[in-house]
């Protein structure tokens, strides 16, 4: 019997050697997409999620009212389950309403908790999607207890704030408001004035104050529609799952199997509107047609997909992978379909500005975006040195030390080069991005860095009032050595001005408090865009929403009476040659004040399998999984080829295992006699 | 023994205090509960969600007042939710004692089996070659980092020989034993130096007592010397070492788990810390320090069964 056992284990031990898929034999030629997360999400609420991985998942799962153009750039939006793109209306007040017509005949993914409230269509389980739908997910936000990160944007909406009140009001009054099921709580507490349903398909959303850019949040999973049912039913009690951990949404997938532990299969949902009504072409259900310049040259409008209904891919499969050595491994084994490119393995993989030739060789393709985001280094503008109390000598002086820095060198050095070089606060891809805009300040020369510095009054960085080096601090959020080094780069290059530049680095709750409290006067700081207008940078420099004064994300602190109105006239703008004017000369005044230095825009480089179709990098956050195909015969047998096991040194090793205990037992035993 | 098992069990709890109160303490020197808040938010949120949601959480009660909560808590076994994402953490305990189980366990009894043989093995030829080439190896394995192990491990029989999976779980019946041969292997591996060593200087000790010099005498053979009387008579420092050891299975293993993304308490643990997760953090600790004194009190039981001379008093 032990004999038995034993050799049952040794088998099952060489046949396991015998492969190293991480997958089932049975899926080698279906067309499922594996993908790796380095993480579990921590929720899958699309209310309160606010993560790039999570949201490239949620963005399979959920359909908001709008979508972006998978091709075009600059971004475009179109309708994604909204008829039309809503066009604001301004009223009263300085009031802007925006109407959504949803499509008709929209359905929710099957679910359980159709059934339970009895809301299911007759023989179904599952129930119309409704405008009223769209209205209780943007209410959600409003609810302090779903604790959405954004309830900030969605309190502009007309009533969201009473709402609030209300709703706190009366469930700290009554516990048997409390006891209601969800959607009657937002009902007795009166719903938010400013969502009006007009009927099942429209919704009217009035915001207090005039913000043409909300549009975009139209097509963020923020504002997908979500089941009441759902949310009721999914609370935790009686073995049922919480809905952050189910969802229940009209996208093109739906969950097929999870252990909410990193494992997380897709399937497609046969109730998505552009699977039930493939007839309606509608622009999100449809592969483009057409995309920009270089898309047909690349393959992205290969007859084969263009204009034919989505989605491709048979299902989607996340697998937990949290060490990018072996995440990238797989990818060179075949066994993630695209990967990005760690720094442990970048000279491997990119050879002068191009794939190495085994990598070529392999049919991998590399494709490069750039990011919507920038990192700069700021300048607290209250700091009496640095800052506007400085008046012209501060400004000659961030001059100064703008000069000095070589973006290029630093994002060569720690970043393999990933990254373009920043001349204004807006990164390629946006409306207003000029490609041919030079900064004055953004070339590194030392020279007119010395001249300007000694402009400022400090010639050869030496403070006159002290006969001391200027000491300037730099305050990061970072205290690993490996970021110390990366920023004693920006204390280098302005001590080849003679300043005495000196690193603070703290935790980021510490740092935090520096910022409330104006305590520090360089930081080193990124931004990236939660949707694609440049109003979402320039922003950053509006003086009223100053870190210090107002607890805003202007951590400058900057502050130009001629920025302020720009903004607010550029916000308010359709993108035109009248915006792109405001644009240019509100970056004109970044230029000359400099309250920061633009850094770099950092590059994504993006590695795909031969099989992988129609994959274009975006800078954004996309439902992209739709649109992706994928060749399973082809990649079965470029997996075949690469994975075949090497079993000779397994022999090898016993045999010699073998061969030098054999001659120290016999020669023991013999002795022993 | 029962008032012996009494005395060791309250010795226990006073340590499991101990270890809860030093923990608060720690943690909270180190982190601010708005920065628990940005973890579990999102860097992108706003300052009023993150202060709605250290109050939410109690985090902004008086500290005195937090740490008896947090006794009480922990003592009346009501984990509660995670701070990173609100998953209650009675679930996640169970959901990820299967995974951990299922790399802790085959390795802790593969390693043992292969570790007592081995140990037989160089002891049985001591002085010959064999027997100082197992030193040598035992130490240079000793010597080598678990992370150098797995890398290695991964790059060696993952990636170049293509033997396993380089990483991943899958608890199906027809792939967990794909996916679990490879940290098996390095966990036995990683091992099997120490244990080796170990279990042959009990052997050795064993072997040159009187009792197997009489059994030799009477015309007793080695094999039956070695596997009948030196074995069962080094039982007792066996037990220490491997008793010990067998509650702390549950805990996972770290570092493994981590690199073969395997959801186990492991990387639950490291999960935890890096994203200053407070409440599972100290589920994890309380459940490991509560393991870890019945392990040894487990230990003491064990020497009694293995040896009817040792009493406890």
């Amino acid at each position: 019997m032990r004999r038995r056992v034993a050799s049952a284990l040794a088998g099952a031990l060489l046949c396991a050697a015998c492969n190293n898929s991480p997958y089932p034999d049975g899926d080698a030629l279906l067309a499922v997409r594996y993908r790796s997360q380095a993480s579990v999400p921590k929720t899958l609420d699309p209310a309160v999620s606010y993560d790039a991985g999570t949201h490239q998942i949620l963005v399979n799962l959920y359909e908001p009212p709008l979508e972006y153009h998978y091709l075009r750039r600059p971004y475009q939006l179109i309708p994604g389950i909204a008829l039309a793109l809503p066009v604001p209306e301004r009223r009263a007040g300085g009031r802007v309403a925006y109407a959504l017509r949803l499509r008709p005949d929209l359905r929710f993914q099957d679910d359980a908790c159709f059934e339970a409230f009895g809301t299911a269509l007759p023989g179904a389980q599952t129930r119309r999607l409704l405008a009223s739908d769209l209205a209780f997910a943007i209410t959600r936000h409003a609810d302090p207890e779903v604790g959405s990160p954004v309830s900030e944007i969605f309190a502009k909406i007309e009533g969201a704030r009473a709402f609030t009140r209300q709703l706190v009001e009366r469930r700290e009054q009554s516990s048997g408001f409390r006891a209601l099921r969800i959607d009657e709580q937002y009902r007795e507490a009166g719903g938010i004035s400013g969502l009006r349903v007009q009927d099942p398909d429209r919704l009217e959303l009035m915001l207090s104050e005039t913000d043409l850019q909300f549009l975009y949040w139209f097509a963020m999973p923020f504002t997908a529609p979500v089941p009441w049912e759902a949310i009721a039913w999914y609370d935790g009690r009686d073995g049922r799952d919480f809905f952050k951990d189910h969802p229940v949404g009209a996208g093109p997938y739906r969950v097929a199997r999870t252990d909410k532990q990193g494992f997380l299969a897709l399937e497609r949902n046969p109730n998505w509107y552009g699977a039930r009504h493939p007839e309606w072409r509608a622009p999100a259900a449809t592969y483009p047609s057409e995309g920009e310049p270089g898309d047909a040259e690349a393959g992205l409008l290969d007859p084969a997909y263009a204009g034919k209904p989505l989605p491709f891919l048979e299902r989607i499969e996340y697998r937990l992978d949290k060490e990018a050595i072996p995440r990238f491994n797989k990818f060179l084994q075949g066994y993630y379909d695209a990967s990005g490119i760690s720094k442990e393995n970048f000279d491997r993989v990119i050879q002068g500005n191009d794939l190495s030739p085994d990598m070529r060789a392999m049919g991998v393709s590399l494709e490069k975006s750039v990011d919507l985001g920038i990192f700069y280094l700021g300048f607290n503008m209250r700091d009496a040195v640095l800052g506007g109390p400085a008046g012209a000598r501060g400004r000659a002086l961030r001059r100064a030390l703008s000069l000095a820095i070589d973006a290029s060198e630093f994002a060569r050095l720690f970043m393999n080069g990933r990254g373009v070089p920043a001349q204004s606060p807006l990164p390629p891809g946006l409306f207003g991005y000029d490609a041919d805009y030079r900064n004055p300040y953004r070339e590194p020369d030392l020279e007119r860095a010395r001249a300007e510095l000694a402009r400022a009054g400090y010639p050869g960085g030496v403070d006159p009032a002290t006969a001391e080096p200027l000491r300037i601090t730099l305050d990061v959020p970072d205290t690993s050595t490996a970021a110390r080094l990366q920023f004693s780069f920006f204390l280098q290059a302005w001590r080849k001005l003679g300043i005495d530049a000196v690193l603070d680095a703290t935790h980021y709750n510490r740092f935090q408090d520096k910022v409330r409290d104006g305590a520090y006067q360089v930081f080193y700081w990124g931004w990236h865009a939660d949707f694609p207008d440049p109003e979402n940078f320039l922003f950053l420099l509006h003086g009223p929403n100053s870190a210090i004064d107002s607890g805003g994300i202007n951590y400058a602190n900057f502050e130009d009476a001629r920025y302020d109105a720009l903004y607010l006239e550029m916000k308010n703008l359709p993108n035109g040659a009248a915006r792109e004017r405001v644009i240019r000369e509100m970056v004109g005044i970044v230029e000359r004040e400099r309250p920061w230095i633009e850094l770099f825009h950092s590059e994504d480089y993006a590695l795909f399998h031969g099989w992988l179709r129609n994959l274009k990098p975006a800078g954004l956050i996309f439902p992209s999984d739709k649109y992706a195909a994928i060749d399973p015969v082809l990649r079965h047998e470029l997996r075949r080829a690469w994975n075949r096991p090497v079993r000779w040194p397994a022999y090898a090793l016993g045999a010699l295992g073998f061969a030098v205990v054999l001659p120290g037992v016999v020669t023991f035993f013999r002795e022993r006699q | 023994m029962l008032a012996y098992l009494v005395r060791r069990l309250l010795y226990g709890f006073v340590t499991v205090l101990g270890v809860l109160g030093l923990l608060f303490v720690l943690f909270f020197l180190y982190a601010e509960p708005i920065d628990i808040a940005r973890r579990a938010l999102g860097d992108k949120a706003p300052q009023a969600a993150l202060e709605q949601w250290v109050h939410s959480h109690g985090y902004d009660r008086p500290r005195l007042e937090q740490l008896v909560d947090h006794y009480r808590s922990m003592l009346t076994f009501d984990f509660g939710r995670s701070d990173a994402d609100g998953t209650l953490l009675s679930d996640r305990l169970w959901r990820g004692a299967g995974p951990s189980l299922t790399v802790t366990v085959p390795t802790f009894v593969l390693g043992v089996c292969l570790g007592v043989g081995l140990a037989l093995f160089v002891a049985y030829f001591r002085e010959t070659y064999i027997d100082r080439a197992g030193v040598v190896i035992c130490v240079l394995a000793m010597s080598v980092s678990i992370v150098l192990y797995i890398i290695g491990a991964q790059y060696l029989l993952g990636k170049l020989l293509r033997w396993f999976p380089i990483s991943g779980f899958d608890p199906r019946p027809e792939l967990v034993l794909r996916f679990m041969a490879l940290p098996w292997t390095i966990g036995v591996l990683a091992g099997i130096g120490g244990d080796v060593r170990f279990y042959r200087t009990v052997f050795l000790e064993e072997s040159s007592k009187d009792y197997v010099r009489t059994a030799r005498a009477k015309g007793c053979g080695d094999g039956r010397i070695m596997l009948r009387h030196v074995l069962r008579n080094a039982l007792i420092p066996i037990l220490t070492h491997v008793v010990v050891a067998i509650p702390l299975l549950f805990t996972g293993a770290l570092l493994t788990e981590s690199f073969f993304g395997i959801p186990g308490l492991g990387s639950l643990t490291v999960d935890a810390i890096n994203q200053n997760d407070f409440s599972s953090l100290r589920v994890i600790v309380y459940v490991g320090s509560v393991l870890f004194v019945l392990g040894q009190l487990l230990t003491d039981v064990a020497y009694t069964l293995a040896d009817p001379r040792v009493r406890l008093e």
